[in-house]
């Protein structure tokens, strides 16, 4: 049965119960009268409730059209089970313009600390010009900028941004965990760790983000409105702006591209790479095996509100 | 083999031709009556601007040049009677000297170069004032390049081109390579160390030598040798230094706006920094960043210009440096080692199943 149909046999209820109800309304009124009203009150409603299902009806065609990706993908990976949503569509969207900025930064910016290697001339002629490749940095600049003050205010005005970022606060477990994870690929730790929400290995990866665009931005600040700030810092200021500029650069993208990549990627078990960063759900089976303790927390979350609803009742 | 015998006939042939029509005897001769007019030291002529042409042309005029040996009509070949009543056209000298002559000038094509440099291209295009040869190499005293006493020799030519761009000559003289080179500092380059010989083009020519983002390369031929900045107390890596920084990379990118050396240093006045005149006097740093950097102030010109964050003379660039470069290590070596573990893990774990 599908939605719309649903739909027609709930207006044919609706329509026989709005007769009902003017009926016993209008029952000592005189029969023209009463026809009048009854007319008025059918327009009246029907009028609402087509604009209700109007409203509605999109919102469920997309609900429906997810139910029906999630049974076929059930059908397909029965092993992987529910769907859990690991990142919100806010935090993806944070993402994506990171990694985009990033990626246009990195190539525009690299060739200006390796001017000889091979694909930096054509890196640069990608743009049409030195001029160009400048102003497409900037452009990627800003767009860093901007994912920081979103960030930023997520991490203070959303419930989740704060939640999350209490969790991303490294503790000794994460210092334990470590130990536990080198003595497990030794071989001599049987068991992996037990990771929540976040594991260290992605607080790492948050807080060396943290660390790169606080250098980053801030000394390519100096750079970017160079004429300004040699108004009130002296040259040899700007040059170290333009070191850790550098430095900074090199360490991030090493670590983007040996270890993020490393991770996300070319690991065995994620390779080619998943789609978490579009979708931003995570498999039953995933969850258990990566963030074993938030799986745990959830379940049991989801019992202590079953428990709730069945008392409420 | 017959094409050969045939052109060696023919140069026979002519060289007994030649021989037969301008023999020694008939050379005097045609020196001797070029004399009768041009030996007088008062033959001279007022030209219409009102400029006296001293027309002196003795036996001795050619005395110690490379043309010691030709006479008048060597090269003033157009001369067919005497007097001659037209006045005998400009020497080309390109008679004799090409690749293949027989007249013994040099074999060489060198001076091929000149049509399509700057001056040559405006006599094609019929600028009368624009040099030839001779105005260059001068017209009866023409000395071998590396004689002291010639036009172009590296001493005298800043002289030679002075005499048409007299306010650069001016302003060259001044500078530090002018100065070193009136004091008999070989090194030291004249107009022709920068510009070229005869390939020079203007300086907005991309095949310039001097072109915005040719001229760290031209100045690198002396300043980045050791051998040279050593004898004079220069540091040697001021062109590296301005190759890594990012006025040096974006002109090697191709940006003509960045700062090469002569935005900074100057041009044809380039002085040292000591020199209150030197555009790169901490005093006038700000004036000179200011034409690319709206409202520089002497802000500019505190801390070293061409910095190398790998000197300890750097001061807190080298510990930035130094810092980023230490933390870099470490923590790739951390990541680096952890994916490692994890990847020994996981083939020790798949060979455990198994």
């Amino acid at each position: 049965m599908s939605v719309d149909e649903k739909k027609n046999s709930k207006r044919e209820t609706l329509e026989q119960e709005i007769e009902a109800a003017v009926a016993e309304g209008t029952a000592g009124l005189e029969p023209s009268e009463a026809e009048k009203i009854r007319e008025k009150v059918r327009a009246r409603v029907l009028e609402e409730v087509e604009r209700e299902r109007r409203i509605r009806t999109a919102a469920e065609r997309r609900a429906e059209e997810r139910r029906r990706r999630e049974e076929k993908r059930q059908e397909k990976h029965p092993e992987e089970g529910e769907m859990f949503q690991r990142f919100n569509r806010n935090f993806r969207f944070q993402h994506i313009v990171m990694f985009t900025s990033v990626i246009l930064l990195i190539i525009t910016g690299m060739p200006i600390k390796f001017p000889d290697f091979v694909l930096s001339r054509f890196l640069v002629n990608l743009w049409g010009g030195f001029h160009n490749s400048t102003i497409v940095h900037r452009i990627g600049a800003g767009m860093l900028i901007y994912f920081m003050v979103h960030h930023l205010f997520y991490t203070v005005l959303s419930r989740q941004g704060r939640r999350d970022f209490v969790l991303l606060i490294p503790t000794p477990k994460d210092a334990r965990d470590l130990v536990q994870n080198i003595r497990h690929f030794l071989g001599k730790a049987p068991e992996k760790p037990r990771f929540g929400r976040f594991s260290y290995i992605e607080k790492f990866d948050y807080w060396a983000v943290y660390w790169g665009c606080v250098i980053m931005i801030g000394s390519g600040l100096f750079l970017w409105g160079e004429s300004i700030a040699l108004k009130y810092f002296p040259k040899y200021i700007l040059d170290v702006a333009h070191e850790m500029h550098s430095d900074e650069a090199m360490l991030a993208t090493l670590a983007i591209v040996i270890w993020h990549f490393y991770n996300v990627h070319f690991n065995p078990d994620r390779f080619p790479g998943t789609l978490m960063w579009w979708h931003g759900q995570i498999s039953e089976h995933e969850m258990k095996e990566e963030h074993p303790l938030e799986y745990e927390e959830m379940m049991a979350k989801r019992s202590r509100q079953e428990a709730a609803e069945v008392t409420n009742r | 083999m017959r094409g050969k015998f045939l052109a060696a006939m023919i140069v026979i042939a002519l060289g007994v031709g030649a021989r037969g029509f301008f023999s020694p005897a008939d050379a005097r001769v045609s020196l001797e009556k070029c004399t009768l007019c041009h030996g007088k030291p008062e033959f001279r002529k007022i030209l219409v601007d009102g400029k006296i042409r001293d027309l002196l042309a003795t036996g001795e005029t050619l005395k110690g040049s490379v043309h010691e040996k030709k006479t008048c009509v060597d090269c003033h070949f157009d001369v067919s009677e005497i007097p001659h009543r037209q006045r005998p056209k400009r020497v080309v000298c390109t008679h004799c000297h090409y690749k293949g002559n027989a007249e013994g000038a040099p074999q060489s094509d060198a001076y091929l170069e000149y049509f399509g440099s700057v001056h040559g291209t405006a006599i094609a295009r019929g600028n009368t004032k624009a040099p030839l040869c001779q105005d260059c190499h001068g017209s009866h005293a023409i000395r071998k390049a590396k004689d002291p006493a010639s036009a172009v020799a590296r001493r005298g030519v800043a002289e030679t081109c002075g005499r048409c761009h007299i306010e650069i000559y001016a302003q060259y003289k001044t500078s530090i390579h002018g100065v070193a080179l009136s004091k008999q500092i070989t090194e030291a380059p004249s107009c022709t160390g920068c510009h070229g010989e005869h390939k020079i083009y203007g300086h907005k020519d991309p095949k310039s030598t001097v072109f915005a983002t040719h001229v760290a390369e031209q100045c690198s031929t002396c300043h980045a040798s050791v051998a040279i900045m050593s004898k004079f107390g220069i540091d040697s890596e001021q062109v590296t230094t301005y190759q890594n920084s990012f006025h040096g990379v974006a002109s090697k990118f191709g940006s003509r706006t960045v700062a090469n050396c002569s935005s900074c240093h100057g041009i044809h006045d380039i002085r040292p920094p000591e020199d209150p005149l030197s555009m790169v006097n901490p005093k006038n740093v700000p004036a000179t960043c200011g034409k690319c950097h709206p409202g520089a102030n002497p802000n500019f010109a505190v801390g070293k210009m061409h910095v190398d964050s790998h000197k300890k003379e750097s001061g807190v660039i080298y510990y930035t440096a130094l810092f980023f470069k230490y933390l870099t290590i470490g923590t790739m070596l951390a990541l680096i080692a952890h994916i490692f573990l994890d990847m020994y893990g996981r083939s020790k774990r798949l060979r455990g199943e198994r």
